[in-house]
């Protein structure tokens, strides 16, 4: 059983009071996420993420397809027990302290009033909110407020969670916190889906990603996969290097650019026309020595904008289209 | 019932809090407590005023209480966005708004308990200043439970008007659903005179029109029996059995059109 | 589940409105006593407590007015007092000075004597005379004060001086001075009281003064039907030597062709050698005649 599974789901809106257009929020999306894994949901602004999220917590109701979570379709009330979900930008009650706040998210679960303070306790200090915990939520600053949303996603340890932009307003100590968190989730055997657009957080934490551009899925898959194929370069690290082996090695057009490490100690850019067993075996034959030979692989920013830039442009037309095909 | 009961206590408690609600029933309590001393002006008839004023106040302070609480109630947590953690949880849309009335409700209550208390206080406290002669010329005591039928039925009718705030709360902004809400109030009002609109009209269809209107807007009036308290007068049981049952077929109408309209929006 | 909502939506709002109509059989908190639709009594605390909502309180009032006129005359309670009537367009027209219709209302129905009315010819004249602040039709107030002295009062030298003063405001008909003059002259006989109700059922707009003007008009034929019936039970009874025992002698004596039936289609009665109307005509109570004219 898959922990999340969509097919074809689809979100048209209506935009225009006097003569309403379609807008296509989201356009047949079908994807599955495996149980424990970490999958990141990417896209630039206004892509459909939390189109997606909202469908998918059933803010809003689908125009067309389906969607199950944990084998039970969306709307289940019974399955709400083992999920959780962090909203993006959160807000929640003024004049609720947190621990009030998430105490009443826990009594929504119908937790003892022991079990439910203890719960909360706990949760306040992973998500590292201490004596302010009794201050009220309209003293909070933002990173804080994320950080309580953060709690109360994962008030009922649930076994799928669904973060909106997890990191939006931390500071890096407070990132690499919530990174540390992601992780341990999935260590405990949760499954975590959370949608982004920074990419860095998604290469550091994700098995899986998909990347939505403008309502549709342009490319989903293990990010090992995803990127295997695009190396760019190579780096070649080698010692001993003189400066004439250096300039001969630059003069054929084996080295892109050299960057001096220390004492003849460089580290070569190789551009990926290059075989780099021949430029090493010819900088050996001069005297050099190999420190490290390492791919320079396509960053997920560089695939992600060049999948961007293919993506269909006009919403409306494609509806149309569609439309006329049916 | 649990996740109904968790959302009415928290409504209850954010409402507790809200300093405009404190304000409101202090001001109402003060209001009656100084009614004394309006009473200190006009001779002997001290009690009927305090009497007056007291239920006035309960209903009016009750009434804006419900209106400005009430529009809020869905607004706010839509347009704020905190209703998308809460619906992410295990609760039920139309379990929702029926925690939320039931918090409202809950808020009217102790509002109008507290202003029935500072009442009853003064009233007391008036009681002493008179000689048993002069108390036997009054309708009814000074402190009388009897105006507590009064009290009960201005409750239901705070419930009705709430019943309304929440409606159109569920789907329009609050400055129109506050518009909405009092302008029915004071429709409400007047549901006699609509239903003998037909008495002065020429034309016998804006009659019909208006008799027909009559019976499906709210009428408020029948909630009102203050006059029959201070003077003493009898109210058949049965027609208080009737207004309630009125009252509360009116707020399951309500209720059960919010939620129908809630079930199926999009949170955009 | 859509149609399973409507379906509760639809029995419950039945539920509201078969309620409301039991509410409006039992009549309400205080149906018809004063305490309740009067709770401010005073007009001028009224007006200061409506604030710029004055016109539509007076149409409301207005609106109790008539209904608790209607009321009263159809209920079957013979103590019926239309204790409201004056209070409540007491209220209408000092809330709404110009609303020209209540005075007249008031002129007509204020005085008409019990069971038809509360018989406070007073009341109508106080109501009257605030209408005569009013910016036109001025003459018409007048008038009507001067019939309520007319025919109510029988107070014709009164009477005959509201119409001469009717008639020197703005608009004023020229019926005005001779029907003044007919007045004084022969106030309360069917002459002048006939010319009165014609100008007024003639000039009259509003549907309910015209018919008042000519149940009047009816009135005053049938007095004069009476007149010669009793001629001609008499003529009878000198030549006969007894009364005549019911119409059929007069038909068969040759002195009528047919039964005879008042204005308002009821038959006239003859029982004992008298002539009168029949109880259950919409006629009665004709109205007296002054003792210097009969």
């Amino acid at each position: 059983m898959d922990a999340i599974r969509t097919e074809a789901l689809t979100k048209h809106y209506r935009v225009g009071f006097w003569r309403p257009r379609p807008y296509v929020a989201l356009d047949a999306l079908t994807l599955d996420v495996r149980r424990g894994e970490v999958f990141g949901f990417l896209g630039p602004n206004g892509a459909g993420k939390t189109t997606t999220l909202k469908l998918l917590m059933q803010l809003i109701y689908p125009t067309a397809g389906r969607a199950d979570i944990l084998g039970r379709p969306v709307g289940d009330v019974d399955v709400r027990r083992r999920i959780g979900y962090l909203p993006e930008n959160p807000y929640f009650y003024d004049y609720l302290t947190a621990e009030e706040l998430l105490e009443y998210f826990a009594s929504l679960f119908g937790y003892a009033a022991a079990e439910r303070r203890r719960r909360v306790a706990t949760l306040l200090d992973e998500v590292g909110i201490g004596s302010e915990r009794r201050l009220q939520l309209r003293k909070f600053s933002k990173g804080m407020l994320q950080r309580v949303g953060i709690a109360q996603a994962i008030v009922n340890d649930p076994e799928v969670v669904f973060f909106d932009e997890p990191m939006s307003g931390l500071d890096p100590l407070g990132r690499r916190e919530i990174r540390q968190l992601i992780l341990r989730l999935r260590d405990r055997g949760c499954t975590v889906f959370f949608c982004s657009h920074v990419l860095s957080d998604a290469e550091t934490l994700c098995s899986r990603v998909a990347i939505l551009a403008r309502g549709r899925l342009v490319a989903s898959g293990h990010l090992s996969n995803l990127l295997a194929f695009q190396v760019k370069g190579w780096e070649l690290v080698m010692t001993g290097l003189t400066g004439e082996a250096l300039d001969y090695a630059t003069r054929v057009g084996h080295v892109a650019r050299a960057t001096a490490c220390g004492v003849d100690h460089y580290a070569l850019d190789l551009p990926v026309a290059a075989a780099p067993d021949r430029v090493l075996s010819e900088l050996t034959a001069r005297g050099a020595r190999l420190v490290s030979l390492t791919p320079v692989r396509e960053t997920l920013e560089d695939y992600f904008v060049r999948q961007i830039a293919d993506a269909p442009r006009d919403r409306e037309l494609e509806v149309s289209h569609t439309d006329a095909g049916r | 019932m649990r996740v109904v009961s968790s959302v009415a206590l928290h409504v209850f408690k954010e409402s507790v809090r809200d300093r405009v609600l404190f304000g409101l029933v202090g001001f109402a309590a003060l209001l009656i407590g100084a009614s004394y001393l309006i009473g200190q002006l006009t001779a002997g008839q001290d009690v009927k005023i305090i009497k007056d004023l007291g239920l006035a106040a309960i209903a009016t302070f009750g009434l804006f209480i419900a209106v400005f609480i009430g529009i809020g109630l869905v607004w706010k947590e839509v347009e704020r966005r905190s209703i998308y953690a809460l619906l992410s949880k295990p609760v039920r849309r139309h379990e929702f708004i029926l925690g939320k009335y039931l918090g409202l409700a809950l808020t009217l209550l102790v509002n109008v308990a507290i202003m029935t208390v500072a009442l009853y206080l003064v009233l007391a406290y008036l009681n002493t200043h008179f000689t048993d002669n002069a108390r036997a010329v009054w309708p009814a005591p000074a402190a009388d439970p009897g105006m507590l039928r009064a009290i009960g039925l201005i409750l239901l009718e705070l419930l009705v008007v709430t019943a309304f705030a929440l409606f159109f709360s569920t789907f329009s902004s609050p400055f129109l659903s506050a518009a909405l809400t009092f302008g029915l109030w004071i429709i409400g009002q007047f549901n006699a005179d609509l239903r003998n609109f037909e008495a002065v009209v020429e034309s016998p269809a804006a009659g019909y029109l208006a008799r027909g209107l009559s019976y499906v807007l709210p009428n408020f009036a029948v909630f009102d029996i203050k006059t029959q308290v201070v003077y003493a007068l009898p109210v058949p049981f049965s027609q208080l059995m009737t207004t309630t049952a009125y009252g509360l077929a009116y707020i399951a109408l309500l209720l059960t059109g919010a939620i129908a309209i809630f079930a199926r929006r999009d949170f955009k | 589940m859509r149609w399973r909502i409507a379906i509760v939506l639809v029995c419950l709002m039945a539920a509201v409105v078969g309620l409301q109509a039991v509410q409006v059989r039992q009549g309400g908190p205080l149906a018809g006593s004063i305490e309740n639709v009067l709770y401010v009594r005073s007009p001028e605390a009224m007006k200061r407590l409506a604030l710029s909502y004055d016109l539509v309180l007076a149409d409301i009032y207005w609106i109790r007015a008539v209904q608790h006129f209607g009321g009263a005359r159809r209920s079957a309670d013979p103590n019926r007092r239309y204790e409201l009537l004056y209070p409540l367009l007491d209220l209408t027209t000092s809330l709404d000075p110009y609303f020209r219709v209540a005075y007249l209302f008031g002129a007509v129905f204020l005085s008409e004597p019990p069971p038809g009315g509360p018989g406070r010819a007073d009341q109508a004249i106080a109501l009257l005379e605030r209408a005569l602040d009013a910016p036109s039709r001025q003459w018409e107030f007048a008038q009507a004060i001067g019939f309520v002295h007319y025919w109510w009062r029988q107070d014709y030298e009164q009477a005959a001086a509201w119409f001469q003063r009717a008639a020197k405001y703005p608009g004023a008909p020229e019926w005005l001075v001779p029907l003044a003059a007919t007045t004084l002259a022969q106030g309360g006989s069917r002459e002048s009281s006939r010319l009165l109700w014609q100008e007024i059922a003639r000039t009259a707009d509003e549907g309910w003064y015209r018919s008042s003007a000519l149940h009047r008009l009816r009135q005053l034929d049938a007095m004069d039907e009476l007149d010669r019936l009793r001629a001609v039970v008499e003529a009878y009874r000198q030549r006969v030597g007894s009364a005549p025992a019911g119409w059929a002698d007069l038909q068969r004596a040759g002195y009528l062709r047919g039964t005879p039936v008042d204005p308002a289609g009821a038959p006239y009665r003859l029982a004992g050698g008298a002539v009168s109307l029949d109880p259950a005509s919409p006629l009665n109570p004709l109205p007296t005649e002054p003792a210097r004219l009969r």
